[in-house]
């Protein structure tokens, strides 16, 4: 507890300052793996257009998905890209945990007087991620442009918050998928069944009927990682209430895996391993 | 090399792998909620095309064929390339080398375990429920004898690929990278993220003859007696060339890896 005392009375400032150094230093430690670097690079932007192509070929055979059309299903797409990018270039180190947990080395960041969840978060930034990025940025405004929509002052801001919201929800859900490291031993198929589930982000939840939509709406939230949000921003005034309550969630569900996470943090001490 | 001995491998590979009880119940549990999801996707684009079959493939065709490539990919998941990256860092991997059996055998057989253990433990289970859900959709009869000998065709492509992009791995010290490269290509190219029943026609011609298909498509095609499976005409087709992508996957593995363990030797020192 008292490390949280300490970090409180730190200001954002402090938090920035350290965050870039810890990240050039990551920067340069990569830079030193060069060949793996660039086929990584090449990795990421592959998984890209495989997605794109499974997603031409399937509206190659349907033309529309329970009332979306293909430029409104690109829309939900390059959302759903967008809004995986932070999680993917901030909090990759959840992929680490296990590992560092099961090894002992995980007691190092406890040491440290400044949080220990975003000392361990900051100590990854993956570059990959921008790639992706690009990529869901140039799908969102294709789609844009075809679907007609106009650009005022007030829909982009509406993007931007709603993205940052979306990208929220996908954050908790990988937090709370890597914490479950602290108590069952070889955890890593929560993860990766996590990571799975989100290739279902970019479909309409509409489709979900009964139970399943509880479910996929409010226990493993992936109807929030693109669908409600990106209604928010195609249509403002015909969007569902749960649309306009995401941001709040949104925090909700972040605040929760952090407090999840840090219970974990707190068991391990516990240990002393 | 006696079977005997192999079989002892095996049996390690079981008792290894019933050490993770847990996982394997999760992954059984995750292919659960995935049938759900593909089951509430496919649905709707089947409701929304507004016929019910698209490219010779009906609904419960679709949902049946991702369903069962998803739990055929977690039963033929290997993770030699990650295993292999391991041990060369630890090195570990000399004394594997120094083994009296070859390498690549040794890998082999001491996953088959594994595979015992993922087949009864997850592929059967979500069969199962795979069959209750459809009403029994899959027919029960030769087309399942024939499945299992697709598949056991299937699982010696993969593991010949898994071994070339291993031994890749030997040269470029990146591991996530490659990995990712081939898990991509094979899961698009095989059908296991779309049915190849729905790519467009050219693509068709050449993705059918590439040694992916293998993999997850033909064992798949066989068991839903698709294209003409049911009969010998277009059965032998299929099995012969899963037989032949076996054995030039074979023969081009064991070349690159012997050209290649020679030069681990020489860095290695």
């Amino acid at each position: 507890m008292s490390t949280n005392t300490v970090s409180r009375k730190r200001g954002l400032s402090f938090y920035a300052r350290i965050y870039k150094k810890i990240l050039i230093q990551d920067l340069k430690s990569k830079m030193s793996y060069r060949a793996d670097f660039i086929i990584s690079t090449i990795g990421m932007i592959m998984t890209n257009l495989s997605g794109f192509v499974t997603f031409l070929i399937l509206f190659r055979n349907f033309p529309s998905i329970n009332g979306w059309d293909y430029h409104h299903m690109l829309f939900l797409y390059g959302f759903s890209l967008v809004a995986l990018t932070p999680v993917q270039c901030f909090f990759d180190n959840n992929w680490n945990l296990r590992f560092q947990v099961q090894s002992g080395d995980f007691i190092k960041y406890c040491f440290r007087p400044i949080n220990v969840f975003f000392y361990f978060m900051s100590e990854v930034f993956d570059v990959k991620g921008l790639g992706q990025l690009a990529f869901g940025v140039g799908t969102l405004v294709y789609a844009w442009y075809h679907i007609g929509m106009e650009v005022t002052v007030l829909r982009i801001c509406l993007l931007i918050l709603f993205l940052i919201t979306a990208s929220l929800f996908m954050i908790a859900i990988m937090n709370f998928a890597a914490a479950t490291c602290f108590w069952i031993v070889g955890s890593g198929y929560v993860m990766v069944i996590m990571f799975r589930f989100k290739d279902f982000a970019k479909y309409p939840a509409s489709i979900f009927s009964g139970i399943f939509k509880v479910i996929f709406t409010f226990i493993i939230p992936i109807a929030f990682v693109a669908y409600y949000p990106s209604l928010a921003v195609l249509d403002p005034c015909e969007a569902p209430v749960l649309s306009w309550c995401a941001p709040l969630l949104g925090i909700l569900f972040f605040w929760l895996s952090y407090k999840f996470w840090m219970l974990g943090v707190r068991k391990y001490d516990f240990t002393g391993s | 090399m006696s079977v005997k001995r192999l079989f002892a491998l095996t049996r390690a590979g079981i008792m290894e792998s019933l050490q993770f009880r847990l996982g394997i119940f999760v992954t059984l549990f995750a292919n659960l909620i995935y049938l759900v999801l593909v089951y509430f996707l496919w649905k709707a684009i089947y409701d929304s095309a507004g016929t019910d079959v698209v490219n010779g493939m009906t609904f419960t065709d679709t949902m049946i064929y991702l369903i069962l490539a998803t739990a055929l990919f977690n039963f033929l998941e290997m993770f030699v390339v990650w295993d292999m990256s391991r041990s060369i860092q630890s090195g570990k991997i000399i004394l594997d080398l120094l083994k009296p059996m070859n390498y690549r055998r040794y890998t082999f057989w001491s996953y088959s375990g594994s595979h015992v253990v993922q087949f009864l433990l997850t592929f059967i289970p979500t069969f199962i429920v795979v069959m209750i859900i459809t009403h029994g959709a899959i027919h029960m009869g030769l087309n399942l004898i024939l499945f299992i000998l697709s598949t056991v065709l299937a699982l010696i492509v993969n593991f010949s690929m898994e071994m070339i992009v291993a031994t890749i791995c030997l040269y470029t010290e990146s591991t996530w990278g490659i990995n990712i490269v081939k898990e991509t290509i094979v899961l698009l190219l095989s059908g296991a993220s779309i049915p190849l029943a729905f790519f467009p026609e050219a693509a068709r011609k050449v993705v059918d003859y590439l040694p992916f298909r293998a993999v997850y498509d033909i064992p798949l095609t066989i068991l839903l007696q698709k294209n003409g499976s049911t009969e010998l005409s277009g059965l032998l087709p299929m099995l012969g060339l899963q037989v032949i992508w076996c054995l030039i996957l074979y023969i081009a593995g064991t070349l690159f890896w012997n050209y290649s363990v020679r030069k681990i030797t020489v860095n290695g020192g």
